[in-house]
Protein backbone atom coordinates (compact mmCIF):
# COMPACT_ATOMS: atom_id res chain seq x y z
CA UNK A 1 0.00 0.00 0.00
CA UNK A 2 2.47 2.12 1.03
CA UNK A 3 5.09 1.44 -1.56
CA UNK A 4 2.34 1.65 -4.34
CA UNK A 5 1.97 5.40 -2.99
CA UNK A 6 5.58 6.36 -3.06
CA UNK A 7 5.65 4.89 -6.58
CA UNK A 8 2.90 6.62 -7.53
CA UNK A 9 4.23 9.78 -6.46
CA UNK A 10 7.81 9.34 -7.60
CA UNK A 11 6.61 8.69 -11.11
CA UNK A 12 4.44 11.51 -10.85
CA UNK A 13 6.91 13.78 -10.02
CA UNK A 14 8.92 12.13 -12.80
CA UNK A 15 6.36 13.15 -15.36
CA UNK A 16 5.99 16.93 -13.70
CA UNK A 17 10.10 17.70 -14.33
CA UNK A 18 9.27 15.85 -17.81
CA UNK A 19 6.66 18.24 -18.86
CA UNK A 20 7.99 21.19 -17.21
CA UNK A 21 11.45 20.80 -18.91
CA UNK A 22 9.77 19.86 -22.59
CA UNK A 23 7.63 23.18 -21.85
CA UNK A 24 10.94 25.05 -22.44
CA UNK A 25 11.25 23.18 -25.61
CA UNK A 26 7.88 23.88 -26.92
CA UNK A 27 8.42 27.33 -28.29
CA UNK A 28 11.41 25.78 -30.39
CA UNK A 29 9.95 22.38 -31.02
CA UNK A 30 6.38 23.37 -33.01
CA UNK A 31 8.07 25.06 -36.08
CA UNK A 32 10.72 22.21 -36.08
CA UNK A 33 8.02 19.65 -36.48
CA UNK A 34 5.46 21.91 -38.71
CA UNK A 35 8.49 23.57 -41.00
CA UNK A 36 11.54 20.75 -40.92
CA UNK A 37 10.45 17.06 -39.52
CA UNK A 38 6.95 17.57 -41.14
CA UNK A 39 8.57 18.73 -44.86
CA UNK A 40 10.76 15.19 -44.55
CA UNK A 41 8.07 13.11 -44.17
CA UNK A 42 5.68 14.87 -46.74
CA UNK A 43 8.78 14.47 -48.65
CA UNK A 44 8.81 11.07 -48.47
CA UNK A 45 5.11 10.41 -49.04
CA UNK A 46 5.41 12.79 -52.19
CA UNK A 47 7.93 11.21 -53.79
CA UNK A 48 6.23 8.09 -54.26
CA UNK A 49 3.40 10.21 -56.45
CA UNK A 50 3.20 11.64 -59.27
CA UNK A 51 2.45 15.16 -57.88
CA UNK A 52 1.48 18.25 -59.36
CA UNK A 53 1.53 21.91 -57.75
CA UNK A 54 -2.01 21.38 -57.78
CA UNK A 55 -2.10 17.87 -55.74
CA UNK A 56 -1.63 14.39 -55.25
CA UNK A 57 -2.50 12.94 -59.19
CA UNK A 58 -1.51 8.81 -58.13
CA UNK A 59 0.68 6.41 -56.85
CA UNK A 60 3.49 5.08 -58.38
CA UNK A 61 5.75 3.23 -55.85
CA UNK A 62 9.32 3.62 -56.64
CA UNK A 63 8.56 4.67 -59.98
CA UNK A 64 10.18 8.00 -60.08
CA UNK A 65 13.70 6.80 -58.29
CA UNK A 66 13.71 4.08 -61.50
CA UNK A 67 13.15 7.29 -63.46
CA UNK A 68 16.22 9.19 -62.13
CA UNK A 69 18.48 6.65 -62.32
CA UNK A 70 17.65 6.57 -65.95
CA UNK A 71 18.03 9.86 -66.52
CA UNK A 72 21.51 11.16 -67.67
CA UNK A 73 20.99 14.55 -66.40
CA UNK A 74 21.13 13.73 -62.97
CA UNK A 75 24.81 12.07 -62.92
CA UNK A 76 25.26 15.04 -65.14
CA UNK A 77 23.74 17.67 -62.46
CA UNK A 78 25.42 15.51 -59.71
CA UNK A 79 28.99 15.21 -60.92
CA UNK A 80 28.41 18.76 -61.99
CA UNK A 81 28.19 19.59 -58.14
CA UNK A 82 30.92 17.21 -57.30
CA UNK A 83 33.40 18.92 -59.75
CA UNK A 84 32.73 22.30 -58.04
CA UNK A 85 33.35 20.76 -54.80
CA UNK A 86 36.55 19.46 -55.99
CA UNK A 87 37.96 23.45 -57.90
CA UNK A 88 36.19 25.36 -55.18
CA UNK A 89 37.01 23.69 -52.05
CA UNK A 90 41.01 23.49 -52.21
CA UNK A 91 41.10 27.05 -53.30
CA UNK A 92 39.19 28.76 -50.86
CA UNK A 93 40.37 26.74 -48.03
CA UNK A 94 44.20 27.36 -48.87
CA UNK A 95 43.54 30.86 -50.15
CA UNK A 96 41.47 31.51 -46.36
CA UNK A 97 44.84 30.07 -44.56
CA UNK A 98 46.80 32.39 -46.66
CA UNK A 99 44.97 35.68 -45.86
CA UNK A 100 44.67 34.34 -42.05
CA UNK A 101 48.51 33.57 -42.00
CA UNK A 102 48.80 37.24 -43.65
CA UNK A 103 47.12 39.01 -40.85
CA UNK A 104 48.19 37.30 -38.27
CA UNK A 105 51.17 38.84 -38.24
CA UNK A 106 52.66 41.96 -36.28
CA UNK A 107 51.56 44.44 -39.50
CA UNK A 108 49.92 47.87 -39.60
CA UNK A 109 46.41 48.35 -40.14
CA UNK A 110 45.79 44.57 -39.18
CA UNK A 111 42.42 45.40 -38.23
CA UNK A 112 41.80 47.02 -41.34
CA UNK A 113 43.19 44.37 -43.62
CA UNK A 114 40.84 41.95 -42.03
CA UNK A 115 38.05 43.55 -42.48
CA UNK A 116 38.66 44.19 -46.35
CA UNK A 117 38.85 40.58 -46.45
CA UNK A 118 35.93 39.97 -44.61
CA UNK A 119 34.08 42.94 -45.98
CA UNK A 120 32.13 40.55 -49.32
CA UNK A 121 30.89 37.68 -47.39
CA UNK A 122 28.24 40.53 -45.91
CA UNK A 123 26.96 41.12 -49.24
CA UNK A 124 24.18 38.97 -50.14
CA UNK A 125 24.71 36.53 -53.17
CA UNK A 126 23.22 38.34 -55.90
CA UNK A 127 24.83 41.56 -55.18
CA UNK A 128 27.99 39.72 -55.81
CA UNK A 129 26.88 37.67 -58.86
CA UNK A 130 25.80 41.44 -60.29
CA UNK A 131 29.00 42.87 -59.68
CA UNK A 132 31.04 39.34 -60.95
CA UNK A 133 28.76 39.12 -64.18
CA UNK A 134 29.85 43.02 -65.15
CA UNK A 135 33.15 42.65 -63.82
CA UNK A 136 33.91 39.22 -66.43
CA UNK A 137 31.06 40.75 -69.40
CA UNK A 138 33.50 39.73 -72.46
CA UNK A 139 32.91 43.27 -74.10
CA UNK A 140 32.62 46.09 -71.43
CA UNK A 141 33.96 43.84 -68.16
CA UNK A 142 36.95 45.05 -66.05
CA UNK A 143 38.48 41.73 -66.27
CA UNK A 144 39.22 41.55 -69.44
CA UNK A 145 40.04 45.29 -70.28
CA UNK A 146 42.68 44.64 -67.24
CA UNK A 147 44.27 41.62 -68.98
CA UNK A 148 43.99 43.53 -72.66
CA UNK A 149 46.17 46.48 -70.55
CA UNK A 150 48.40 44.18 -70.03
CA UNK A 151 48.57 42.85 -73.78
CA UNK A 152 47.07 39.30 -72.66
CA UNK A 153 44.12 37.98 -74.16
CA UNK A 154 40.43 37.94 -72.80
CA UNK A 155 37.90 35.14 -72.41
CA UNK A 156 34.23 34.86 -72.69
CA UNK A 157 34.74 34.24 -69.24
CA UNK A 158 30.65 33.03 -68.36
CA UNK A 159 29.95 31.72 -71.67
CA UNK A 160 32.96 29.12 -72.36
CA UNK A 161 32.55 26.12 -70.93
CA UNK A 162 36.24 25.31 -69.68
CA UNK A 163 36.29 29.02 -68.08
CA UNK A 164 32.47 29.46 -66.58
CA UNK A 165 33.27 27.08 -63.55
CA UNK A 166 36.43 28.71 -62.73
CA UNK A 167 34.53 32.29 -63.05
CA UNK A 168 31.77 30.85 -60.56
CA UNK A 169 34.41 29.34 -58.01
CA UNK A 170 36.41 32.84 -58.02
CA UNK A 171 33.41 34.50 -57.68
CA UNK A 172 32.46 32.55 -54.81
CA UNK A 173 35.94 32.64 -53.54
CA UNK A 174 36.12 36.72 -53.25
CA UNK A 175 32.52 36.30 -51.81
CA UNK A 176 33.26 33.96 -48.31
CA UNK A 177 37.09 33.52 -47.92
CA UNK A 178 37.07 35.91 -45.12
CA UNK A 179 34.79 33.90 -43.56
CA UNK A 180 37.58 30.78 -43.73
CA UNK A 181 39.81 33.19 -42.91
CA UNK A 182 38.42 34.48 -39.57
CA UNK A 183 37.91 30.58 -38.65
CA UNK A 184 41.62 30.18 -39.27
CA UNK A 185 42.61 33.26 -37.33
CA UNK A 186 40.65 32.31 -34.58
CA UNK A 187 42.33 28.98 -34.55
CA UNK A 188 45.65 30.91 -34.58
CA UNK A 189 45.28 32.19 -31.39
CA UNK A 190 44.50 28.83 -29.93
CA UNK A 191 48.20 27.58 -30.77
CA UNK A 192 50.17 28.61 -27.94
CA UNK A 193 53.24 30.86 -27.88
CA UNK A 194 55.17 28.73 -26.21
CA UNK A 195 55.32 26.32 -29.17
CA UNK A 196 57.17 28.75 -31.22
CA UNK A 197 59.66 29.65 -28.82
CA UNK A 198 60.69 26.56 -28.51
CA UNK A 199 61.13 26.15 -32.01
CA UNK A 200 62.91 29.11 -32.51
CA UNK A 201 65.25 28.30 -29.28
CA UNK A 202 66.03 24.89 -31.30
CA UNK A 203 66.58 27.14 -34.92
CA UNK A 204 63.13 25.99 -36.45
CA UNK A 205 62.66 27.82 -39.94
CA UNK A 206 59.93 29.64 -40.72
CA UNK A 207 58.77 26.30 -43.32
CA UNK A 208 59.22 24.59 -40.27
CA UNK A 209 57.60 26.15 -38.12
CA UNK A 210 54.43 26.53 -40.24
CA UNK A 211 54.73 22.61 -41.23
CA UNK A 212 55.28 21.33 -37.78
CA UNK A 213 53.39 23.73 -35.14
CA UNK A 214 50.67 25.69 -36.97
CA UNK A 215 49.48 23.42 -39.68
CA UNK A 216 48.90 20.79 -36.85
CA UNK A 217 47.89 23.45 -34.38
CA UNK A 218 45.17 24.06 -37.24
CA UNK A 219 43.58 20.94 -37.79
CA UNK A 220 40.53 20.93 -35.86
CA UNK A 221 40.01 23.95 -37.23
CA UNK A 222 40.61 22.65 -40.94
CA UNK A 223 38.69 19.73 -40.83
CA UNK A 224 35.57 21.75 -39.73
CA UNK A 225 35.96 23.60 -42.21
CA UNK A 226 36.89 21.60 -45.37
CA UNK A 227 33.21 19.54 -44.32
CA UNK A 228 31.67 22.87 -44.01
CA UNK A 229 32.58 23.69 -47.35
CA UNK A 230 32.22 20.75 -48.67
CA UNK A 231 28.58 20.35 -48.01
CA UNK A 232 27.83 24.74 -48.77
CA UNK A 233 29.61 23.89 -52.27
CA UNK A 234 27.21 20.95 -52.63
CA UNK A 235 24.18 23.17 -52.04
CA UNK A 236 25.11 26.03 -54.75
CA UNK A 237 22.08 27.39 -56.38
CA UNK A 238 22.17 31.02 -56.77
CA UNK A 239 25.37 32.08 -58.18
CA UNK A 240 24.68 29.45 -61.31
CA UNK A 241 21.31 30.31 -61.38
CA UNK A 242 21.73 34.26 -61.54
CA UNK A 243 25.35 34.23 -63.45
CA UNK A 244 24.80 31.53 -65.62
CA UNK A 245 21.48 30.09 -65.94
CA UNK A 246 23.09 26.21 -65.45
CA UNK A 247 25.22 27.19 -69.03
CA UNK A 248 26.58 27.50 -71.48
CA UNK A 249 24.46 24.40 -72.26
CA UNK A 250 23.95 22.83 -69.11
CA UNK A 251 27.44 22.52 -68.23
CA UNK A 252 27.12 24.71 -64.88
CA UNK A 253 23.59 23.17 -64.09
CA UNK A 254 23.89 22.20 -60.09
CA UNK A 255 21.92 19.32 -58.23
CA UNK A 256 19.85 22.14 -56.39
CA UNK A 257 19.04 23.60 -59.99
CA UNK A 258 17.94 20.68 -61.11
CA UNK A 259 15.52 19.96 -58.36
CA UNK A 260 14.77 23.43 -58.70
CA UNK A 261 13.72 22.82 -61.86
CA UNK A 262 12.14 19.63 -62.38
CA UNK A 263 9.87 21.05 -59.15
CA UNK A 264 9.14 24.81 -60.42
CA UNK A 265 9.53 24.77 -63.74
CA UNK A 266 7.85 21.33 -64.69
CA UNK A 267 5.96 20.99 -62.20
CA UNK A 268 6.91 17.56 -61.58
CA UNK A 269 6.76 17.92 -57.39
CA UNK A 270 6.85 13.99 -57.16
CA UNK A 271 9.79 13.32 -59.09
CA UNK A 272 11.42 16.73 -57.64
CA UNK A 273 10.78 15.13 -54.20
CA UNK A 274 12.21 11.88 -54.90
CA UNK A 275 15.24 13.77 -56.45
CA UNK A 276 15.59 15.52 -53.22
CA UNK A 277 15.55 12.62 -51.58
CA UNK A 278 18.48 11.18 -52.97
CA UNK A 279 20.06 14.36 -52.62
CA UNK A 280 19.61 14.09 -48.83
CA UNK A 281 20.77 10.30 -48.77
CA UNK A 282 24.69 11.76 -50.68
CA UNK A 283 24.94 14.28 -47.68
CA UNK A 284 23.99 12.20 -45.06
CA UNK A 285 26.67 9.68 -46.36
CA UNK A 286 29.17 12.47 -46.82
CA UNK A 287 28.25 13.54 -42.95
CA UNK A 288 28.86 10.10 -41.93
CA UNK A 289 32.15 9.86 -43.82
CA UNK A 290 33.46 12.92 -42.47
CA UNK A 291 32.34 11.97 -39.10
CA UNK A 292 33.86 8.84 -38.95
CA UNK A 293 36.95 10.10 -40.59
CA UNK A 294 37.34 12.98 -37.86
CA UNK A 295 36.50 10.55 -34.73
CA UNK A 296 39.14 7.97 -36.71
CA UNK A 297 42.12 11.10 -36.52
CA UNK A 298 41.61 12.20 -32.99
CA UNK A 299 41.85 9.15 -31.34
CA UNK B 1 63.10 42.70 -47.30
CA UNK B 2 60.88 39.67 -46.88
CA UNK B 3 58.96 41.19 -44.18
CA UNK B 4 58.22 44.17 -47.34
CA UNK B 5 57.05 41.51 -49.59
CA UNK B 6 54.94 40.19 -47.37
CA UNK B 7 53.27 42.97 -46.70
CA UNK B 8 53.14 44.59 -50.06
CA UNK B 9 51.48 41.20 -51.01
CA UNK B 10 48.83 41.94 -47.79
CA UNK B 11 47.99 44.95 -49.81
CA UNK B 12 47.66 43.66 -53.02
CA UNK B 13 45.18 41.31 -51.80
CA UNK B 14 43.05 43.83 -50.56
CA UNK B 15 43.05 46.49 -53.19
CA UNK B 16 42.29 43.07 -55.45
CA UNK B 17 38.99 42.72 -52.70
CA UNK B 18 38.20 46.35 -53.17
CA UNK B 19 38.81 47.05 -56.92
CA UNK B 20 34.86 45.00 -57.56
CA UNK B 21 33.49 47.41 -54.72
CA UNK B 22 35.07 50.21 -56.00
CA UNK B 23 33.83 50.12 -59.40
CA UNK B 24 30.68 49.12 -58.85
CA UNK B 25 30.57 52.66 -56.86
CA UNK B 26 32.50 54.32 -59.74
CA UNK B 27 30.15 52.43 -62.77
CA UNK B 28 27.23 53.14 -60.93
CA UNK B 29 28.06 57.23 -60.60
CA UNK B 30 28.82 57.38 -64.50
CA UNK B 31 26.35 58.14 -67.40
CA UNK B 32 25.15 55.48 -70.08
CA UNK B 33 27.49 53.66 -71.45
CA UNK B 34 30.55 54.24 -70.36
CA UNK B 35 31.64 51.34 -68.42
CA UNK B 36 34.94 52.58 -66.72
CA UNK B 37 37.23 50.18 -67.69
CA UNK B 38 40.31 52.61 -68.51
CA UNK B 39 41.91 54.44 -66.45
CA UNK B 40 40.91 58.12 -68.10
CA UNK B 41 37.22 57.35 -67.00
CA UNK B 42 38.22 57.18 -63.49
CA UNK B 43 39.92 59.88 -62.99
CA UNK B 44 37.67 61.94 -65.14
CA UNK B 45 34.89 63.36 -62.83
CA UNK B 46 33.16 65.88 -65.19
CA UNK B 47 30.50 63.62 -65.98
CA UNK B 48 29.54 61.65 -62.81
CA UNK B 49 25.82 61.44 -62.42
CA UNK B 50 22.89 60.59 -60.22
CA UNK B 51 20.48 59.76 -62.60
CA UNK B 52 21.28 56.07 -62.05
CA UNK B 53 20.34 56.14 -58.42
CA UNK B 54 17.41 58.63 -59.38
CA UNK B 55 16.09 55.59 -61.84
CA UNK B 56 16.54 52.90 -59.74
CA UNK B 57 14.39 54.48 -56.88
CA UNK B 58 11.97 55.12 -59.04
CA UNK B 59 11.21 52.58 -61.10
CA UNK B 60 11.95 49.65 -58.23
CA UNK B 61 10.89 48.92 -54.81
CA UNK B 62 14.10 48.52 -53.93
CA UNK B 63 13.61 50.69 -50.32
CA UNK B 64 10.61 48.61 -49.54
CA UNK B 65 12.83 45.26 -50.80
CA UNK B 66 15.67 46.37 -47.99
CA UNK B 67 12.72 46.89 -45.32
CA UNK B 68 11.18 43.50 -45.96
CA UNK B 69 14.94 42.00 -45.50
CA UNK B 70 15.64 43.93 -42.44
CA UNK B 71 12.04 43.36 -40.67
CA UNK B 72 12.50 39.65 -41.52
CA UNK B 73 15.75 39.17 -40.49
CA UNK B 74 15.18 41.12 -37.17
CA UNK B 75 11.62 39.42 -36.46
CA UNK B 76 13.95 35.60 -37.19
CA UNK B 77 16.63 36.94 -35.21
CA UNK B 78 14.80 37.79 -32.01
CA UNK B 79 12.52 35.13 -32.22
CA UNK B 80 15.73 32.55 -32.59
CA UNK B 81 17.06 33.82 -29.94
CA UNK B 82 14.00 33.68 -27.48
CA UNK B 83 13.17 30.26 -28.51
CA UNK B 84 16.77 28.87 -28.51
CA UNK B 85 17.87 30.16 -25.21
CA UNK B 86 14.81 28.58 -23.30
CA UNK B 87 15.22 25.18 -25.20
CA UNK B 88 19.18 25.48 -24.21
CA UNK B 89 18.06 26.29 -20.87
CA UNK B 90 16.26 23.00 -20.52
CA UNK B 91 18.90 20.97 -21.67
CA UNK B 92 21.54 22.22 -19.70
CA UNK B 93 20.04 22.97 -16.43
CA UNK B 94 16.86 20.29 -16.65
CA UNK B 95 16.97 16.64 -15.45
CA UNK B 96 14.42 14.62 -17.77
CA UNK B 97 14.00 11.07 -18.98
CA UNK B 98 13.93 12.27 -22.86
CA UNK B 99 16.40 14.31 -22.83
CA UNK B 100 19.63 12.64 -24.93
CA UNK B 101 16.87 11.58 -27.14
CA UNK B 102 15.28 15.06 -27.63
CA UNK B 103 18.84 16.48 -27.61
CA UNK B 104 19.64 14.32 -31.11
CA UNK B 105 16.06 14.60 -32.85
CA UNK B 106 16.81 18.83 -32.20
CA UNK B 107 20.38 18.60 -33.71
CA UNK B 108 19.24 16.24 -36.61
CA UNK B 109 18.15 19.39 -37.69
CA UNK B 110 21.26 20.18 -39.04
CA UNK B 111 21.38 16.90 -41.14
CA UNK B 112 19.36 18.25 -44.02
CA UNK B 113 19.51 21.59 -45.83
CA UNK B 114 16.68 23.81 -46.95
CA UNK B 115 17.48 23.44 -50.42
CA UNK B 116 16.85 19.86 -50.35
CA UNK B 117 13.34 20.29 -48.79
CA UNK B 118 12.11 22.82 -51.02
CA UNK B 119 9.29 20.64 -52.54
CA UNK B 120 7.49 19.52 -49.53
CA UNK B 121 8.24 22.72 -47.88
CA UNK B 122 6.46 24.98 -50.57
CA UNK B 123 3.62 22.29 -50.14
CA UNK B 124 3.28 23.06 -46.43
CA UNK B 125 3.66 26.50 -46.71
CA UNK B 126 1.32 26.27 -49.68
CA UNK B 127 -1.39 24.45 -47.26
CA UNK B 128 -1.02 27.03 -44.52
CA UNK B 129 -1.41 29.98 -46.82
CA UNK B 130 1.70 31.23 -46.04
CA UNK B 131 3.14 31.63 -49.58
CA UNK B 132 4.11 34.99 -50.73
CA UNK B 133 3.76 36.28 -46.60
CA UNK B 134 6.63 37.28 -44.76
CA UNK B 135 5.77 35.04 -42.07
CA UNK B 136 6.59 32.07 -44.81
CA UNK B 137 9.63 33.07 -45.05
CA UNK B 138 10.34 33.53 -41.31
CA UNK B 139 8.44 30.54 -39.32
CA UNK B 140 11.18 28.05 -41.70
CA UNK B 141 13.83 30.26 -40.66
CA UNK B 142 13.17 29.27 -36.91
CA UNK B 143 14.15 25.51 -37.29
CA UNK B 144 18.00 26.26 -37.07
CA UNK B 145 19.19 24.20 -33.71
CA UNK B 146 22.40 25.34 -33.94
CA UNK B 147 21.18 28.57 -31.75
CA UNK B 148 20.09 26.18 -28.80
CA UNK B 149 23.11 24.04 -29.10
CA UNK B 150 25.55 26.92 -28.81
CA UNK B 151 23.93 27.98 -25.79
CA UNK B 152 23.60 25.22 -24.19
CA UNK B 153 27.40 25.03 -24.31
CA UNK B 154 27.81 28.60 -22.63
CA UNK B 155 25.03 27.42 -20.17
CA UNK B 156 27.07 24.33 -19.41
CA UNK B 157 30.04 26.95 -18.30
CA UNK B 158 27.75 28.52 -15.67
CA UNK B 159 28.70 27.80 -12.52
CA UNK B 160 26.25 26.04 -10.39
CA UNK B 161 26.66 27.95 -7.12
CA UNK B 162 25.08 31.04 -8.81
CA UNK B 163 21.99 28.72 -9.61
CA UNK B 164 22.00 27.82 -6.37
CA UNK B 165 22.00 30.45 -4.88
CA UNK B 166 19.11 31.76 -7.06
CA UNK B 167 17.08 28.73 -6.16
CA UNK B 168 17.52 29.38 -2.54
CA UNK B 169 16.31 33.04 -2.92
CA UNK B 170 13.10 31.18 -4.46
CA UNK B 171 13.56 31.62 -8.30
CA UNK B 172 11.50 28.55 -9.92
CA UNK B 173 12.70 27.77 -13.15
CA UNK B 174 11.56 30.11 -15.67
CA UNK B 175 12.54 33.32 -13.60
CA UNK B 176 15.74 31.60 -12.89
CA UNK B 177 16.25 31.54 -16.74
CA UNK B 178 15.22 35.30 -16.88
CA UNK B 179 17.46 36.21 -14.28
CA UNK B 180 20.34 34.46 -13.98
CA UNK B 181 20.48 32.75 -17.66
CA UNK B 182 19.83 35.42 -20.42
CA UNK B 183 21.96 38.28 -18.54
CA UNK B 184 24.88 35.73 -18.25
CA UNK B 185 24.65 34.41 -21.77
CA UNK B 186 24.40 38.13 -23.24
CA UNK B 187 27.20 38.05 -24.91
CA UNK B 188 27.07 34.38 -26.83
CA UNK B 189 23.49 35.91 -27.57
CA UNK B 190 24.76 38.78 -29.64
CA UNK B 191 26.91 36.46 -31.47
CA UNK B 192 24.55 33.85 -32.19
CA UNK B 193 22.01 36.75 -33.05
CA UNK B 194 24.72 38.25 -35.42
CA UNK B 195 25.20 34.73 -37.32
CA UNK B 196 21.35 34.13 -37.52
CA UNK B 197 20.66 37.81 -39.38
CA UNK B 198 23.44 37.42 -41.92
CA UNK B 199 21.66 34.16 -42.40
CA UNK B 200 18.32 35.20 -43.01
CA UNK B 201 19.42 38.43 -45.04
CA UNK B 202 21.51 36.30 -47.11
CA UNK B 203 18.76 33.40 -47.77
CA UNK B 204 18.86 33.53 -51.30
CA UNK B 205 16.75 30.50 -52.44
CA UNK B 206 13.89 30.08 -50.31
CA UNK B 207 12.45 33.67 -50.81
CA UNK B 208 13.14 33.84 -54.40
CA UNK B 209 10.33 30.67 -54.35
CA UNK B 210 8.02 31.32 -51.83
CA UNK B 211 7.01 35.31 -52.40
CA UNK B 212 5.98 36.44 -55.87
CA UNK B 213 4.90 40.10 -55.40
CA UNK B 214 6.88 42.60 -55.73
CA UNK B 215 5.95 44.05 -52.44
CA UNK B 216 6.43 41.25 -50.21
CA UNK B 217 10.09 40.49 -51.96
CA UNK B 218 12.95 40.17 -50.02
CA UNK B 219 16.12 42.09 -51.40
CA UNK B 220 18.43 39.11 -52.11
CA UNK B 221 15.91 37.37 -54.34
CA UNK B 222 13.74 40.59 -55.60
CA UNK B 223 17.29 42.17 -57.33
CA UNK B 224 17.41 39.34 -60.01
CA UNK B 225 13.62 39.19 -60.55
CA UNK B 226 13.71 43.00 -61.41
CA UNK B 227 16.70 43.00 -63.22
CA UNK B 228 15.71 40.10 -65.67
CA UNK B 229 12.05 41.52 -66.15
CA UNK B 230 13.40 44.89 -67.37
CA UNK B 231 16.18 46.39 -69.85
CA UNK B 232 18.91 47.65 -68.08
CA UNK B 233 22.33 48.81 -68.32
CA UNK B 234 25.41 48.25 -66.47
CA UNK B 235 24.80 51.73 -64.74
CA UNK B 236 21.52 51.09 -63.93
CA UNK B 237 22.29 47.34 -62.62
CA UNK B 238 25.78 49.03 -60.61
CA UNK B 239 23.73 51.96 -58.78
CA UNK B 240 20.77 49.06 -57.90
CA UNK B 241 23.56 46.65 -56.54
CA UNK B 242 25.36 49.76 -54.38
CA UNK B 243 22.07 50.72 -52.85
CA UNK B 244 22.07 47.26 -51.85
CA UNK B 245 25.30 47.00 -50.44
CA UNK B 246 26.01 49.95 -48.78
CA UNK B 247 23.79 49.44 -45.94
CA UNK B 248 25.47 46.13 -45.61
CA UNK B 249 28.72 47.52 -45.47
CA UNK B 250 28.17 50.45 -43.34
CA UNK B 251 26.51 47.97 -40.47
CA UNK B 252 29.70 45.94 -41.04
CA UNK B 253 32.27 48.94 -40.86
CA UNK B 254 30.32 49.95 -37.50
CA UNK B 255 29.54 46.64 -35.63
CA UNK B 256 32.68 44.96 -37.58
CA UNK B 257 34.76 43.80 -34.03
CA UNK B 258 31.15 42.05 -33.11
CA UNK B 259 30.57 40.65 -36.55
CA UNK B 260 34.00 39.06 -36.76
CA UNK B 261 33.86 37.45 -33.41
CA UNK B 262 30.29 36.36 -34.01
CA UNK B 263 31.26 34.76 -37.14
CA UNK B 264 33.95 32.87 -35.59
CA UNK B 265 32.18 31.60 -32.58
CA UNK B 266 29.22 30.57 -34.41
CA UNK B 267 31.65 29.06 -37.43
CA UNK B 268 33.99 27.04 -34.68
CA UNK B 269 31.68 25.63 -32.40
CA UNK B 270 29.30 24.83 -35.06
Amino acid sequence: MLHDSVAKRRSLKALAAELSAIAFLVPFLVPFLVFYVWPVVKGGWMSLHVWGVAGKQRFVGLDNYAKILRDDNFYANLWHSFYFVLIFVPLVIVFGLVLALLVNRKMPMRALFRSVYFLPYVLSVSIVCFIWMRMLDSGSGLVNSILAAFGLPGANWLTDPDWAWWSIAITTVWWTVGFVMVLFLAGLQEIPVEFYEAANIDGANSYQRFRHITLPGLSGVMRVQIFYQVIASLKLFGQVHIMTQGGPGDTTNTFVRYIYLTGFKKDLFGLASAQSLLFCLIMLIITAAQYRFMNKRED
Amino acid sequence: MKKAVVNLSAIGFALLFLLPLVWMIVVSLKPDGVSATNVRDWVDFSDLTLDNYRKIFNSSGILKWMLNSFLIGTITTVISLLISSLGAFAFSQKRFRTKVVLYVFVASGLLIPVEALLIPLYDTVLHLQLLDNMWGIILPGLTNPLGIMLLKQFMDGIPQNYVEAARLDGCRDFRLWRSVFVPLTSSAMVSVGIFYFILSWNNFIWPYIAITSEEHMVLAAALPTFLSNNTLLVNNIMAASAIAAIPAMAVFIVLQKNIVQGVAMTGIKG
